[in-house]
């Protein structure tokens, strides 16, 4: 990187913020040059261009835009407080985090195929081995729980999920 | 006589004295693990109250928001880690106790003044949300929509954070809202030809994903944190230190009350606010941050005192003052109850109902409490890698229960993605959820006012109400712009400092 490079990002205050501003500008525009006019329909004749169903979509799409430039400049200008910024976490294993979002895709595409006791007995396995928690005892939760509060909303909240694949 | 019947009928059910203990019981429980919010706990009981009735419903999810209220004090004492956010000022004087060997008599300050804040609250609500919605009897369409512009407005200008960036989470919220059919017309709006999406975004899935999905995320993204071991030691509050404190309380619990009122403000504002004005009073003064019981007294005061209070507004006028209530709206319209002036005329009777289960929930917080001192410290204990496989679970079921598709787990999922860029970036998912509630009644009461006045744009400025809310709409706008320009003047003074250094 050059040094007119490295004044540039020294110039901008909160990078994190410009980011997330230009983000939103870019989904303001999309939203209202080709969603709103192309995905929202609207009725030949109006009373009143205010009752049509684009008008509020539209003015929240420029509001969009408008508030995410604002929050550009305010990332250029205004300095992110270091110290007691909440937005940063120090990262753990990426082995536990890809664990983790396997587990959730066994919910997501066994739910209705396995039933939900094995899929939370899976699942639940799963996010036991990915911390991983040591005690074997533990691992009898992993059992106990999706069968217990699956026949719970079944039979006592009466709130139908599927209970087995057969 | 026969409403005094009535009410008591649907009041003394066994099920409503069930819902209260457990509502309480599930709140302390949360409440006192850091890491999981009493808003988390009520998003995902939400589910569990589909087949229940609508007051048991309803006093099971208060019994759960004032549970966990209190219950964040006891991490917060115990192991210097607020289990809510409100609940970092109690941690100001009651760790230092806790350290000094008197953490069961800051545990025990904590209860008493919690529920007696409680209790003062729900008395504000029972007088001020029948007059309010007297009051409200008399708004039309352009009113409401008034009312409804200064709720958003108010909710961002106070919210913690960048004002921008509420702004900008409010409109995300409001878009969100609108995809379907659209109510007047019927045509289609963003839903891409989906069928799910016809019927609006479900509620529960968002509010799941919104809320506890990213702390699960979180959970297996960071580096693990040693677990911190919580004891409940020492002796209890005596009587006359109950006395010395009583005026903290009450004093407390009135600020709780006002600012509970008010949109959007807050229960961690409220017990900095109480806590402050304690200090200034108390002749022990120069004690306050070194283990003043009158401290933790009077922060919780704060606090609790806002639980009731923030019911005000949604009871009477139908607008959430916070993200607890607007879920607790949402469980009215799941049992087909649109909170407001309309509910206190045609459901008078589940009101009062409701009222005396409120202040059923104060006694019910005192006895679990109690209890909570003893037992509930210990599952401060239990580790996260155990809890959050479970939570995890209840957010797949509760998101799938709502209308029993796979297509809610991938929107709740979708949700708890969002919920964790917000995270990352700072967006506070709390006017998200404010736009997303308050979008449609906004549009509603907009075309309403338009088809009334055949498109004349005067009925918006028609009589003093409207004018009234203008007012302090417009004074909220002002508000949040000189907030917004004070920050931005203290932060580039420090940075300017800093340089000079």
């Amino acid at each position: 990187m050059s040094s007119s490079d490295l004044s540039n990002v020294k110039r901008i205050k909160d990078t994190l913020d410009v980011i997330t501003g230009i983000v939103l500008l870019v989904v303001s525009l999309v939203l209202a040059l080709y969603l709103v006019p192309n995905y929202i329909g609207e009725p030949s004749i109006l009373q009143n261009p205010m009752m049509s169903p684009r008008w509020l979509p539209n003015i929240v799409s420029w509001l969009i835009l408008a508030f995410s430039i604002l929050l550009i400049i305010q990332g250029i200008i205004v300095p992110s407080d270091t110290e007691n910024d909440e937005r940063k976490i120090v990262k753990g294993p990426y082995r536990r985090f890809v664990i983790m979002l396997i587990a959730l895709f066994v919910y997501v595409l066994f739910f209705e195929s396995l039933g939900a006791i094995l899929t939370g007995i899976l699942a639940t396995v799963l996010l036991f081995l990915a911390h991983p928690v040591r005690v074997w005892w533990a691992y009898g939760f992993a059992i106990a729980f999706p069968v217990g509060v699956t026949l719970l909303f079944v039979n006592v909240m009466n709130v139908p999920l599927p209970l087995m694949p057969f | 006589m026969e409403n005094l019947t009535e009410v008591l009928q649907l009041f003394l059910s066994i099920d409503n004295f069930i819902a209260i203990a457990l509502g309480v019981v599930i709140g302390v429980t949360v409440g006192s693990i850091p890491g999981l919010t009493a808003t988390m706990a009520v998003a995902l009981a939400l589910p569990f109250t589909f087949s229940m009735q609508p007051v048991a419903a309803i006093l099971l999810l208060v019994g759960i928001y004032k549970g966990g209220m209190y219950g964040g004090s006891i991490t917060a004492i115990l192991i210097r880690t607020p289990g809510s956010p409100a609940s970092a000022c109690t941690l100001l004087d009651g760790y230092p106790m806790a350290q000094q060997g008197n953490a069961k008599k800051a545990l025990k300050a904590a209860l008493f003044s919690s529920v007696i804040a409680d209790f003062i609250s729900n008395i504000a609500l029972i007088f001020f949300a029948a007059y309010l919605a007297k009051i409200a009897l008399n708004f039309g369409a352009p009113e409401f929509f008034w009312l409804i512009c200064f709720s958003l407005t108010i909710i961002i200008s106070l919210a913690s954070g960048s004002m921008v960036k509420g702004l900008l989470a409010a409109l995300l919220g409001i878009l969100l809202s609108l995809v379907g059919l659209d109510s007047v017309f019927g045509s289609q709006r963003l839903t891409f030809g989906n069928y799910n999406l016809m019927d609006s975004i479900s509620f529960i899935p968002l509010l799941i994903g919104l809320f506890a999905i990213p702390e699960i995320i979180e959970f297996y993204r960071k580096k693990v944190i040693p677990h911190i071991k919580a004891k409940a030691s020492g002796v209890g509050m005596t009587l006359a230190e109950l006395k010395r404190c009583m005026k903290s309380i009450v004093r407390g619990s009135l600020i709780g009350v006002i600012i509970g009122a008010i949109p959007g403000t807050g229960a961690t504002a409220a017990a900095f606010i109480s806590y402050s004005d304690a200090r200034r009073r108390s002749p022990n003064k120069a004690n306050f941050g070194k283990g003043e019981v009158e401290g933790v007294a009077a922060a919780e005061a704060g606090n609790n005192g806002v639980a009731g209070a923030t019911l005000i507004p949604l009871l009477s006028l139908g607008i959430p003052g916070d993200v607890i209530t607007a879920i607790i709206l949402g469980a009215f319209m799941v049992h087909g109850l649109t909170p407001g002036p309309i509910m206190f005329q045609e459901n008078l009777s589940l009101i009062y109902a409701l009222f005396l289960g409120i202040m059923f929930s104060s006694l019910i917080l005192l006895v679990v409490g109690n209890a909570a001192i003893k037992y509930f410290s210990l599952i401060a204990d239990i580790p996260k890698s155990i809890l959050f496989p479970i939570v995890l679970m209840f957010c797949v079921y509760g998101a799938y229960a709502v209308n029993n598709m796979t297509f809610d787990i991938w929107l709740m999922l979708a949700f708890g993605v969002v919920g964790y860029l917000f995270n990352r970036t700072g967006i506070p998912a709390a006017p998200f959820l404010i736009g997303f509630i308050l979008g449609p009644m906004f549009e509603d009461n907009l075309r309403r006012s338009l088809l009334i006045s055949n498109g004349d744009m005067s009925i918006f400025v028609r009589g003093p109400i409207t004018w009234f809310f203008i007012a302090i709409t417009f004074g909220s706008i002002a508000f949040a712009v000189f907030r917004f320009f004070k920050d931005r003047n203290t932060k580039l003074n420090a940075d300017k400092l800093t340089n000079e250094t």
